[in-house]
């Protein structure tokens, strides 16, 4: 009962729902302009709403969230430039139907599907999330600290990147969080014996630099890049295009869930990995992928908003973040006081309620505004890079100072600004290093606790893992990640499957 | 499709972790360094970690820092092994795609924005960098330059003190004394 009160809280409180819609569209905007993305502006809005209420600051960031994950498909479709990371698969179809004078029809059919795949997203986690959270109480602190380490790993693993680099990323953000005084024993860990880092690195800083400052130096390298214009016509998609493309959506809706709820992967490795189920399981497109089939747009747009739902699952059940947008939204719920994990169901049942209410009301916002506005859309999205670039570093200052007031911050934003830099033009994902931020502690006391609690006996230890189902399911889809990366998998799966079947195995 | 939009498609930048940059079987500019400077950071966490508390338990404050510093000594170590067997990338330049003027005169900006925050004051320095960054990026007219970064940094200002209230070093400006004056603007129209 308090849980469906909770949930009408949105919509009973004008305020709130005004800072969902006024975020969902913002949301469109920042996930619409190329060189904006989500994980920037949530990262630097958590240090300026860090003296709000939970609610209004929880509305504003779920608001930007869905809104920004669909504004990236915009700019997909008409520059050919995805406006934010999950909008990659979307440009592949995207652009050659708008070259072919259906950017309309694109961009309707997207602004539907993404709502479609967000409703199924938020009907998962509504479902799920309880059950889920029930479970987790039977979670021994092993299985916290397996479920840590798959986050890390997944994000390496499912990319198309090195899985070393993601490992060597995500060790390095445990190491961040390592550093500072030990709360169990008060040792300092990675001081180097300097006062400045007894205290530890602020999260919020590694945050804002990863994702702000570091993409803003990387958008410098296209400073010049000027905007195309396209022609818009129809906008609502008809019925029937809709219907046809029902059985499909529901497909990739369902992987976006799934990898949503991964922790550690998102939005964007869930829309790559539906264009590729979309381009396998289509038999007769209308044209073929690449050069403008519905079914390339479809994909990747559910799934990607899909997985906004799926990725509030791990967090609000057991503090392990989805993706890296709802790692960051851990750090809010942290600031407020609030602690992200099985317990949270139970002392603050009404925080659930409110978190789907608030995903619902940003969903449907977000096909208002992805249906209408298209005219001052174009004029925001040709705002030149020249001045883009200066501002958002200069918010990222503003938003590392905000926090602690500390100008010790704003260095640390700026170094681990540069060193992301560096580590994404050298291949090294930035997910990693957040996640491992982020879960340093949980992974740390949960080893402690297990290894206590097992004598500090490491036979013991495997032992125990062994003598639990869920333990053994964790362990094994860790050692699983590895072994997908050594040819022997390769070799395995000709064997068992014929011929390759990529990626869907790695689920 | 001009050539700048044909490198976008390429993903070599990095911008997700779902597409990360650099090239599978070759190496950038100035990667077999960066992979250089990695192990040797992984070896000195290592080293400090291993002071921490060195073998004494498992469950020591010591062990996870331990395991993570050995973890990124390994995997950093074989990154650099395979970057050194990796043919350069022949049509790339350090100076070119890796670190072009913009982004090392960008980088310094900031440094200097950071240096001179706290002595000249958020309103100032903000100018400054923005009037500075502009010009320099789009080589637009002063007139150009002057009212889009003057005119923005008026709208941050309002809309983070204002409604974020969030407090910024004032510096040099008597930014207490205005906001009263605002104050009492506000309140003098009310009553």
């Amino acid at each position: 009962m308090d849980m469906i009160l909770s949930f009408l809280t949105v919509f009973t409180q004008p305020e709130l729902l005004l800072l969902v819609g006024l975020g969902t569209f913002a949301g469109v905007y920042v996930g619409a302009i190329p060189g904006l993305s989500v994980t920037m502006a949530v990262s630097i809005l958590i240090s300026f709403t860090f003296s709000w209420d939970v609610y209004p600051a929880i509305s504003l960031m779920i608001g930007i969230y869905m809104g920004g994950v669909y504004g990236g498909s915009r700019t997909a479709i008409l520059l050919n430039i995805p406006g934010a990371p999950s909008a990659i698969a979307t440009a592949m179809d995207g652009y050659p139907m708008a070259k072919r004078g259906e950017a309309g029809t694109a961009i309707g059919v997207t602004t539907v599907m993404s709502f479609f795949g967000g409703f199924i997203g938020i009907l998962v986690l509504a479902l799920a999330a309880p059950a889920v959270s029930s479970f987790a109480l039977s979670f021994q602190p092993r299985d916290y600290m397996l479920l840590a380490v798959l986050g890390i790993l997944l994000v390496g693993s499912l990319s198309t990147g090195s899985l070393l680099k993601g490992i060597f990323a995500g060790a390095f953000g445990i190491a961040i969080g390592a550093v500072g005084m030990d709360p169990l024993t008060y040792t300092p860990r990675f001081t180097f014996d300097l006062p400045l880092l007894r205290g530890g690195i602020s999260f919020i800083a590694v945050m804002i630099g990863m994702f702000g400052v570091s993409e803003a130096l990387l958008q410098l390298h296209n400073v010049n890049t000027a905007a195309v214009r396209q022609k818009i016509t129809r906008i609502v998609p008809s019925w029937s295009t809709i219907r046809k493309h029902l059985p499909l959506s529901l497909q990739t809706s369902s992987i976006g869930v799934v990898i949503g709820a991964l922790p550690g992967t998102g939005g964007d490795i869930a829309a790559l990995m539906a264009y590729d189920h979309a381009k396998r399981v289509t038999k007769n497109p209308e044209r073929p992928f690449g050069e403008g089939a519905i079914e390339g747009l479809v994909a990747p747009e559910t799934a990607n908003n899909a997985a906004v739902g799926g990725a509030f699952i791990p967090m609000l059940t057991l503090g392990i973040p989805g993706d890296a947008v709802t790692a960051i939204m851990i750090g809010a719920l942290y600031i407020h006081g609030l602690n992200p994990g099985p317990m949270l169901m139970i002392d603050r049942p009404e925080m659930f309620g409110f978190i789907v209410g608030a995903l619902i009301s940003a969903n449907f916002f977000m096909l208002i505004f992805g249906l209408t506005g298209i005219r001052l859309f174009t004029k925001i999205v040709e705002m030149p890079r020249s001045v883009l670039i200066p501002l958002i570093m200069l918010l990222s200052i503003v938003g590392a100072y905000a926090v602690n007031n500390s100008i010790t911050d704003v260095y640390w934003m700026l170094g681990f600004g540069v060193l992301g830099y560096f580590m994404r033009l050298y291949g090294y994902p930035l997910g990693p290093v957040i996640l491992g931020v982020i879960l340093s502690r949980l992974l740390d006391e949960n080893w402690r606790r297990a290894i206590i609690s097992e004598r500090e006996d490491l036979g013991r230890f495997f032992g125990g893992i062994f003598s639990s189902p869920l333990s053994l399911v964790l362990f094994a889809a860790v050692i699983l990640v590895f072994v997908t990366q050594t040819p022997i998998w390769s070799w395995f799966k000709r064997k068992v499957f014929g011929k390759s079947t990529p990626q869907k195995d790695a689920q | 499709m001009s050539d700048s939009d044909t490198e976008y498609q390429d993903h070599h930048e990095g911008t997700s972790d779902a597409t990360p940059g650099g090239y599978d079987d070759a190496r950038r500019p100035g990667e077999a360094l960066f992979a250089v400077l990695l192990v040797v950071a992984s070896f000195a966490l290592l080293w400090n970690a291993y002071g921490i508390s060195g073998f004494r338990a498992l469950s020591a404050p010591g062990s996870v820092p331990m395991a993570t510093a050995a973890i990124m000594v390994i995997t950093s170590a074989i990154v650099l092994f395979r970057t050194l067997r990796l043919p350069k990338v022949t049509s790339e330049s350090l100076s070119r795609d890796i670190l072009p003027m913009t982004v090392i005169v960008l980088a310094l900006m900031l440094v200097a924005y950071g240096v001179l925050l706290r002595p000249l004051g958020f309103l100032p320095t903000s100018a400054l960098f923005l009037i500075g960054a502009v010009k320099f990026l789009s080589h637009r007219s002063w007139l150009f330059t002057l009212t889009v970064s003057l005119g923005s940094l008026a709208l941050i200002w309002v809309v983070f003190r204002i409604v974020f209230t969030v407090l910024m070093p004032a510096g040099i400006m008597p930014e207490a004394e205005f906001m009263q004056f605002l104050r009492d603007l506000f309140s003098g129209g009310t009553n």
